[in-house]
């Protein structure tokens, strides 16, 4: 049954009424298994994420030359 | 055939068999009621009283990133630099977490999804994971210091180590033992504003008032530019704007229920956290600008040096304010942390993530969540662990990490196909973009420092 919650037991009909009347569908907890539609990246996008990622891989290999140098 | 109230369902163009309404609905549909019961009122008492029901995730961001490393970077802000260029200088930072925040909470009411949900769901596993990869390092490091904070701030008690991360790892667990979000979040919101306990420490100081309203005017004076400032200056934007901030505000929102109907007072709420948690930073540097002639640095942070000097200037009394203080940042930080952390983990993985969840339905999201916080405070009992300049590097590390994650929040808040009529507008985009170029700057600018350290001495022609 919909309205049964498997680790509690059952949910009566005024709390169900309660959660249909005051939330949105897509607040339900068991709604939010359904996947949004993949969004394909465009060149552009594309160019910027991967520029960014090569951007932070370099700095973290500044920072951690950064802490070397210190220690040093 | 009458089917009662789930036959709404079928309204909403959803199988009955694909739901399963639990308690966690029923706790949130309570908080809603009572949301929509003050709406339908009229008359300034029922309007605070609205303010008051959805005031919480952006003034637990706000403060919560007014965390231990934040406060230590301010702390340390006015002990090398004094009153000058940093106190606008931080408010711009506090600026800019507003405009980042803001579409976090819109997000999240929008589609009442969390931040790493999205990112999978629409960007798919590959940037999903590379996101994750970026929170959880991010926040473990984060944590670490946390706990250091705590270690620290407690110490000036004379507290033992141990003594002070266990008592860290029991107020994680009452902060999240009540199993209620709403519940949770009353609780850490009236820890979270002893945040403020700095401003009474700056006015101990009895700060020149006259200096700070000059440095507020004219951002004057101007720290020297060696790769010493720079880290200052990217440890406050890191103590502002961090990615932990965006995946915790986004879950904490959709975790309340926020709707498209609270967006306004959301981002009341994000503007009040920002003001609040500015105030208190802004306290912080003014505290400790009396060590300015000291030159006080990071090394002397170890065993909360900074209440310790300020003893001298401030007494037995306010030292042990910004003590607590310390601690207070370090304890309300490491909970909104782990948390954003446990949020993340269920989004990804589609398992149980709220804290209106019982222990025995939300067994992974209690687990992340202490598990994490109780790794980082085994690591800060290493005996002669080098915790020199971590604090302040870990802020370092949260600013390089931004861009990327800001790119992925730019992207899904302009998404039509996500966010409806409540994409981004045109002015929000350009101040965001304006974040992301200043952010990216800052690191490559630090990057330049450490690679060729003499830059700063030739263009200065020194």
């Amino acid at each position: 049954m919909p309205s049964k919650d498997k680790g509690q037991g059952l949910i009566s009909s005024t709390d169900q009424e309660l959660v249909l009347s005051s939330l949105e569908p897509e607040q339900l907890a068991g709604l939010k298994k359904h996947i949004i539609p993949r969004r394909h990246l465009k060149g552009p996008e594309r160019f910027v994420i991967w520029s960014l990622r090569i951007y932070l891989l370099f700095m973290i290999v500044v920072v951690i030359y950064q802490v070397w140098a210190s220690a040093h | 055939m009458n089917l009662g109230p789930l036959s709404r369902l079928t309204q909403w163009g959803v199988n009955q068999q694909d739901v399963v309404i639990t308690h966690e609905d029923v706790d949130r549909a309570h908080d809603r009621v009572r949301v929509s019961a003050a709406r339908a009122q009229r008359g300034a008492f029922s309007k605070f009283r609205l303010l008051w029901l959805l005031v919480g995730p952006g003034i637990l961001v706000m403060l919560g990133e007014n965390d231990g490393p934040s406060m230590i970077s301010y702390a340390a802000t006015g002990a090398r630099f004094g009153i000058g260029f940093f106190l606008p200088f931080v408010v711009l930072t506090f600026c800019m977490a507003i405009v980042v925040q803001e579409m976090t909470m819109r997000l999240g009411s929008a589609t009442h999804r969390g931040h790493a949900e999205l990112i999978f769901d629409r960007f798919g596993p590959f940037w999903g994971w590379f996101s994750m990869i970026d929170l959880g390092i991010g926040n473990f490091l984060t944590l670490i210091t946390e706990f250091i904070a705590i270690r620290a701030g407690l110490g000036f008690f004379g507290v033992p180590p141990w003594a002070a991360v266990g008592s860290a790892l029991m107020f994680l667990c009452l902060a999240v033992a009540m199993h209620r979000y709403w519940t949770w979040e009353r609780t850490l919101l009236a820890i979270a504003v002893f945040n403020l306990v700095f401003v009474p420490v700056a006015l101990l100081t009895h700060p020149n008032w006259h200096a700070v309203g000059h440095a507020f005017l004219t951002w004057k004076p101007l720290p020297d530019l060696s790769q010493d400032t720079l880290i200052i200056i990217l440890a406050d934007i890191g103590a502002t704007v961090t990615p932990w901030m965006l995946f915790f505000q986004q879950s904490a929102t959709v975790d309340k229920g926020l709707t498209t109907k609270d967006i306004h007072l959301g981002r009341i709420d994000t503007v009040l956290g920002a003001a609040l948690a500015a105030t208190a930073a802004v306290a912080t540097i003014i505290a400790t600008a009396p060590l300015f002639v000291h030159h006080m640095t990071a090394e002397n942070f170890q065993g909360a040096e900074f209440a310790q000097a300020l003893q001298p200037l401030i007494g037995r009394f306010g030292a042990a304010l910004f003590a607590l203080g310390i601690v207070e940042a370090g304890m309300v930080a490491s909970v909104t942390i782990s948390i954003s952390a446990a949020y993340a983990f269920g989004e990804v993985v589609h398992r149980p993530h709220s804290l209106n969840l019982p222990v025995t339905q939300g067994k992974s999201f209690y687990s992340v969540l202490f598990l994490l916080a109780a790794t980082a405070g085994a690591i800060v009992l290493i005996p002669a662990l080098p915790l020199v300049n971590v604090v302040l590097l870990v802020n370092v590390v949260a600013v390089l990490a931004m861009p990327p994650a800001l790119v992925f929040l730019f992207m899904l808040a302009n998404d039509r196909e996500v966010m409806g009529d409540l994409v981004s507008p045109t002015w929000a985009n350009i101040l965001a973009t304006g974040v992301v170029v200043f952010l990216t700057l800052a690191g490559v600018l630090f990057g330049v420092s450490v690679i060729a350290p003499n830059i700063f001495a030739f263009i200065g022609g020194k």
